[in-house]
């Protein structure tokens, strides 16, 4: 939509640039004057421009999009790594803790150590894509990895919310 | 498209059929009307400045004043006297409790909405209505810099206001006779005065303190692109608050010693003097403050460090509200390339020193705080009326929204600084064997749990057939304008019966009740609203066929010859009710003409769509389109349910 090549690493910077351009050209207001059903027609095309951008904006969504199109699909009920779910939960607790206390500094921490395991899992994607692009048996492997990691991101970004609730 | 064909003379049709339009800033304290002349944005000067005072006064003799007028002599008659409405616009009587005590006026529940009671407490009246009548006066100031009446307003909101709270501002509008073509964000309108003005490049941040909301937003800006990264503030927080916080330190328990009578009149008095006293610290460092009391005249010196004490929590709320909106944009302070200042009370040295140590950086504020919204807003009035000013707003939904699902806890179907327009849909489906109803309850705000969030809405979607728990499947639509208002559809899949049902607003009024008013109110008769009705559709109407005209004069292949006869046919009956009298019959005819020449249009817009893939298969497009619907749509979930 954005006139992009397909693929997980991008130029945030293009991706930007490329929404800016199609916003000029094709935000409804740029039709304000026109009859009804091109009104509609422009905003449903903006919030398909709108969508692809939001899309490709996050690593996240984008990795998601991109593994759908593999026919790789992240459900509601994903099974986790039980070590992976119990660390969660305790980390979960004591930030329910921290905020109850109004503990800011602690809320701060463990946000911060939370962050670095977002980055680190985003970091994982790059080279599972790369090599489901290679494709092969190792894109097999690499499937499974870009989904664990997604799965596990889910978990963290939640808890990246949880804690944003501090000082909301 | 239809409309970017550039024909021979289509400027001179453009500008022919061009809409009287204005920028419009509803404050809190002080409201002002702006308009483009010649390309540049200029406020509407009249009698004291181009400050109108937002105040109302509805007199126990049937006399109503507005502004200026309305402004003096509050003292002398406290309860008819309604300041600071903005505070209550779009509001239950529990959201305003705090705000109640320090307002000398009489709030009633109507059940819905906070009412006023007035003229003596003989009658009341809604917050929207008061709205109307401040609109109603800066619609009737800008009429002669305009050379007839206002067609079409932009009316600023504060980026905070929530659902109810827009929507109660665009009824007063409607209520005032004026076509509202758009709600504007407030740090949004100041940023694109701002940016035109400069040409600005880069990221801003606008810190927008006002009499009574507090707004900051992040913006984005390149080459006619005004993004909002993100938003936050409090739609109840202002320089009133500070008038508040000085009478209170003043006169403390001096005010609970008096009878309720004596109260509202020496509370009145004693916020004006506290504005003055608190204006004058602008350029003086000590001020003396002068209260009529019952018991003699009381006066005593205030200095700005008292001011800034009293300020002390209510900028660090505003600072909280910053860092999380500059935590959203996903930057630190130190990227920002500049804080942009807006707002009567930014004007304060206290708040100004307090912004220079939160950004660490000298705010700028070379346009006018006050006067910044309404030119904004005037630009943005003109781009909508097609006029030259090349500039995109990307605004963004301030509050997420959502539906209750099972246990309290609310579904976040579109989440806060989601750019807007935008929609969002989510399929749900039933909790209970043959269960044929489904409720739907609306929530906005960022909290998880149902009483945490606002209500904004409950509907419930009926004549599902009888069937087994969790086969139906209801698919629940958001679609929020470019207004920021929301519309909320539901549709049971499954069965192929397909029933929609359109939100009906908690707050705001439905189409009949303005319709009502309008008619109610003594200056707008019934031929009143008739003529104007006449008049909007005549234009719209020479709008069309200017169009439609020049997109057939331009021998475009795609027209096929049936398309065009029917148009044609469409544009005779069209040009023909347009010399009427019947407004309806010309709504009727553009919409016949719209129908006619649909599978024009969207041939034109399927070609321009194919031309921006550079080439690439339509098909493919779409395909792309459906994935992307398609992983937004996957979730499930049960609602919270009636089984009947």
């Amino acid at each position: 939509m954005l006139g992009l090549p397909p693929g997980f690493a991008i130029d945030a910077a293009a991706v930007e640039r490329a929404f800016h351009e199609r916003s000029r050209t094709d935000h409804p207001d740029r039709f304000a004057s026109a009859p009804a059903s091109e009104r509609a027609a422009a905003a449903q095309k903006f919030a398909v421009i709108r969508d692809a951008y939001q899309t490709l904006r996050l690593p996240a969504r984008r990795a998601e999009y991109l593994l759908a199109r593999e026919g790789v699909v992240i459900g509601e009920h994903e099974r986790l790594d039980l070590a992976f779910l119990d660390e969660v939960l305790e980390l979960r607790e004591e930030l329910a803790g921290a905020l109850a206390a109004g503990d800011h500094a602690k809320v701060a921490t463990l946000e911060a150590a939370m962050k670095r395991r977002h980055e680190g899992l985003v970091a994982q994607l790059a080279p599972a894509f790369d090599a489901i692009a290679r494709g092969g048996d190792e894109a097999i492997a690499a499937r499974a990895t870009a989904k664990r990691a997604l799965v596990e991101l889910r978990y963290v970004q939640r808890y990246l919310e949880e804690c944003d609730r501090a000082d909301a | 498209m239809l409309l970017q064909i550039s024909e021979p003379g289509e400027s001179t049709i453009k500008e022919a059929c061009r809409k009287r339009v204005a920028g419009i800033d509803l404050g809190t304290t002080n409201s002002l009307v702006a308009t483009v002349v010649d390309g540049t944005p200029q406020v509407i000067g009249g009698d004291g400045g181009p400050l109108v005072p937002s105040v109302v006064r509805y007199g126990a003799d049937g006399v109503l004043a507005v502004g200026r007028a309305a402004a003096d002599g509050a003292a002398a008659a406290p309860r008819d006297t309604i300041y600071s409405v903005k505070r209550l616009i779009g509001r239950a009587m529990a959201d305003v409790a705090s705000t109640r005590a320090m307002l000398p006026y009489d709030l009633v529940d109507d059940g819905r909405q906070v009412v006023v009671a007035v003229a003596n407490r003989t009658r009341t009246v809604s917050p929207i209505e008061v709205s109307a009548e401040i609109l109603k006066e800066l619609a009737r100031r800008a009429a002669p810099a305009l050379g007839g009446g206002v067609e079409g307003v932009v009316i600023t909101v504060p980026a905070y206001f929530d659902d109810a709270q827009r929507q109660a501002t665009r009824d007063a509008g409607r209520l005032a006779g004026l076509e509202v073509l758009r709600l504007l964000a407030e740090p949004t309108a100041a940023a694109l005065a701002y940016g035109l003005d400069r040409g600005s490049r880069g990221t801003y941040a606008v810190y927008d303190l006002g009499g009574g909301t507090f707004d900051i937003s992040i913006l984005k800006l390149v080459d006619g692109v005004f993004e909002v990264r993100s938003t936050g503030g409090d739609s109840a927080l202002g320089g009133d608050d500070l008038d508040r916080g000085l009478v209170e330190l003043v006169l403390g328990d001096v005010l609970g010693a008096l009878s309720s009578h004596e109260r509202d009149g020496v509370l009145r008095a004693a916020l004006t003097s506290a504005r003055a006293a608190k204006e004058a610290l602008t350029d003086a460092t000590s001020t003396e403050l002068v209260i009529e009391l019952p018991t003699g005249t009381l006066r005593r010196t205030l200095t700005r460090a008292e001011l800034a004490a009293v300020a002390k929590p209510l900028l660090e709320r505003t600072g909280k509200a910053c860092r999380r909106a500059i935590k959203d944009a996903e930057l630190t302070p130190a990227e920002l390339d500049g804080v942009i200042l807006v707002g009567g009370s930014t004007r304060s040295p206290v708040v100004r020193d307090y912004v220079r140590a939160l950004f660490d950086r000298e705010p700028l504020c070379d346009l006018d705080p006050d006067q910044v919204v309404a030119l904004g807003a005037a630009v943005q009035a003109e781009v909508l009326s097609g006029g030259d000013q090349e500039v995109v707003l990307l605004d963004v939904v301030p509050l997420s929204l959502g539906i209750e699902t099972m246990g309290g806890v609310v579904e976040k179907l579109i989440v806060r600084n989601t750019t807007i327009p935008c929609g969002a849909n989510q399929t749900f489906t039933t909790y209970a064997d043959n269960q044929t109803g489904f409720d739907i309850h609306v929530l906005q705000g960022e909290r998880e749990t149902v009483d945490a969030c606002r209500s904004l809405a409950r509907f419930t979607l009926r004549g599902i057939p009888p069937m087994i728990a969790g086969l139906a499947r209801v698919t629940i639509t958001f679609v929020i304008d470019a207004d920021g208002i929301l519309r909320v559809t539901a549709k049971e899949e499954t069965s192929g019966l397909e029933a929609a049902i359109d939100v009906v607003p908690s707050y705001g009024l439905t189409d009949e009740e303005v319709e009502r008013m309008l008619l109610e109110s003594f200056d707008h008769a019934e031929d009143d609203l008739r003529r104007r009705n006449l008049q909007i559709e005549r234009v719209e109407a020479e709008r069309i066929l200017a169009a439609t005209r020049g997109a057939f004069a331009s021998g475009d292949p795609l027209l096929e010859d049936d398309v065009r006869a029917a148009g044609e046919a469409a544009m005779a009956v069209l040009a023909a009710a347009a010399t009427g009298e019947d407004y309806h019959a010309i709504r009727d005819a553009i919409t016949a003409l719209d129908l006619a020449t649909k599978p024009f249009a969207q041939a034109r817009m399927n070609r321009a769509v194919a031309a921006a893939m550079h080439g690439r298969r339509l098909d493919a497009v779409e395909h792309e389109i459906d994935a992307s619907i398609h992983t937004h749509a996957q979730a499930h979930a049960s609602a919270a349910t009636v089984p009947s």
